[in-house]
């Protein structure tokens, strides 16, 4: 987009004060992965900045450290990241879940050796409009089919592989972001360990279908794990005031299962993550209102069955 | 604060004009100033090895991180939100996280203080951005315990206070305006674009030229 006009080098400040919008933060850690003279730069900007929140400094009440040491007292503190671990992807394949495998938070490629990222983890906190790289797992008329079910022996070990590429892409970009993103992280790891789960596991099935306008979108869903993992590629963008809605309809009722902002056409949306499917439920896309509707208010795009097998 | 932070657009003040300024310092270990960037250059990275022992669950070297680091926290937070009550709130959110994830901090990557303080903004400025997302502010009665105007004006004047302003003074008034307005005001670069009314390839440009002119007269790691 604009970002592509223009020198990525010139957003290092605007990155370095949190002034770079999620679409644009995305493209540039992608850069930055790539470009050693800018996380220098950033690095740089950063302690600059850290002086200006220093000439900003006001004296906190007693109270205020009373409560923060309090607080700090009665908190468990994360473990240091993990950066000895191998890429556990490369483990991925074709495995069926186990405690061994799963039972820990999961870690991607560890980056540390570049020096600038703390190793990976998983997903990286991002938007569903950070997905513009289009690792082009989907869409790939070749192995994908068209729109209806596919046997999930062969897909299954493709499935794996294009979802380590994806994740290895995102490693990349979440690696390069530096401070303040463990929060996202910590989120992304439970995401990351679920859609390994439904990927994994014995039931799983993959369908794919037609957007009616315009775009595909493919599930692979487990009943045995009640979830399903959403993607789609292509979707057609919608004005600011529109985003898609997913949803879960069927007898246990209408749920909302999550909203996905398309700021371009041909962006790669997701995975996203449904838990809590129950038997009988179809999964549903609306368009809706910017800021998303508690039920759907207009014709779906897509509709679709979660046929379970057994 | 004062208005020199919060209308960044008036002046060539810097971050904090009056108040403060010229005032003895008080010392002690709870000086808002306190271990500033003045004590943040590698490898004495005294903080950083504090944040090795916080790391441990060491909570004697939280409480010295505590108190050298939360007086910038809050002063940034509020300098952001404005809000005393929300920045009260945001600012323990922040200390917490220092708790929480010290064992994250990874000195390779840059000074402890530049670490606290980008979770500190960062946190200020996600709140900012839900809360006009949602476009409904929360109004919030005026619950907080402190009178920050008092405040500004017993805190003590740190040398960095006083070195950050004349840095701030030597960029030119765009840059100025562009890196206050996205450092102390949390918008974007295009809001900034916005607000100055001019193209974001001009604002990025001004931002950069500004904060590198910064980043050499403070003389800061890089």
């Amino acid at each position: 987009m604009r970002f592509r006009r223009s020198d990525p080098h010139t957003l290092a400040a605007a990155y370095a004060m949190d002034a770079v919008p999620p679409p644009d933060q995305a493209r540039f850690e992608r850069h930055l992965a790539g470009c050693d003279s800018c996380r220098q730069e950033v690095r740089g900007l950063r302690e600059a900045t850290a002086a200006l929140a220093a000439a900003a400094a006001v004296d906190p009440p007693a109270a205020f450290r009373d409560a923060a040491l309090r607080a700090a007292a009665q908190t468990r503190q994360l473990p240091p990241a993990d950066s000895a671990s191998p890429a556990r992807w490369a483990t991925f394949r074709g495995r069926r879940r186990s405690a061994e495998g799963y039972g820990r938070p999961a870690r991607g490629y560890d980056l540390s050796a570049g020096g600038y990222g703390r190793p990976a983890e998983g997903f990286g906190g991002r938007r569903s409009d950070g997905w513009s790289g289009r690792p082009g797992w989907l869409g790939r008329a070749g192995w994908l089919g068209r729109a209806g079910w596919l046997g999930w022996l062969g897909w299954r070990s493709r499935l794996v592989v294009a979802l380590a590429c994806v994740l290895a892409a995102v490693a990349v970009a979440a690696g390069v972001t530096t401070y303040g993103m463990q929060d996202r992280l910590d989120q992304a790891q439970r995401r990351d360990l679920t859609v390994a789960a439904v990927l994994t596991a014995s039931d799983a099935t993959m369908m794919s279908v037609h957007v009616t306008t315009g775009g595909t979108a493919t599930v692979v869903m487990s009943h045995r794990e009640r979830a399903l993992v959403f993607t789609a590629a292509d979707l057609r963008a919608l004005p600011g005031a529109r985003v898609y809605e997913l949803w879960l309809m069927g007898p246990a009722g209408t749920r909302p299962a999550g909203m996905i902002t398309v700021s371009g056409h041909g962006r790669m949306v997701g995975p996203m993550v449904v838990s809590g499917l129950a038997v009988g439920d179809k999964v549903g896309l609306t368009v809706e209102p910017a800021a998303g509707s508690p039920r759907p208010t207009s014709t779906p795009v897509l509709m679709l069955s979660l046929t379970f097998s057994s | 604060m004062t208005e020199g932070q919060r209308e960044p657009r008036r002046g060539p003040a810097g971050p904090r004009p009056a108040g403060g300024a010229g005032r003895a310092a008080r010392g002690g270990p709870r000086g808002a100033g306190g271990a500033g960037f003045e004590g943040r250059r590698a490898p004495g990275d005294e903080l950083g090895d504090l944040l090795a022992s916080v790391a441990r669950g060491d909570q004697d070297a939280y409480t010295a991180v505590y108190d050298r680091t939360s007086g910038q926290v809050l002063g940034m937070v509020l300098a952001v939100l404005r809000d005393p009550a929300q920045s009260e709130e945001v600012a323990q959110e922040v200390m917490l996280d220092v708790w929480r994830s010290a064992s994250r901090f990874n000195p390779d990557l840059g000074t402890a203080s530049a670490w606290v303080m980008t979770l500190a903004h960062r946190r200020a400025v996600d709140r900012v951005r839900s809360e006009t997302k949602s476009s409904e502010r929360e109004r919030r009665v005026a619950t907080s315990s402190i009178a920050y105007d008092e405040v500004a004006e017993a805190v003590e004047a740190s040398l960095d206070r006083e070195r950050v302003r004349r840095c701030l003074g030597s960029l030119t008034p765009l840059q100025r305006e562009s890196v206050t307005l996205a450092y102390y005001g949390g918008y974007t670069y295009r809001q900034v674009a916005d607000l100055l009314g001019l193209s974001t390839g001009t604002v990025k440009t001004r931002m950069r030229d500004g904060l590198i002119r910064l980043r050499d007269c403070l003389g800061v790691d890089q």
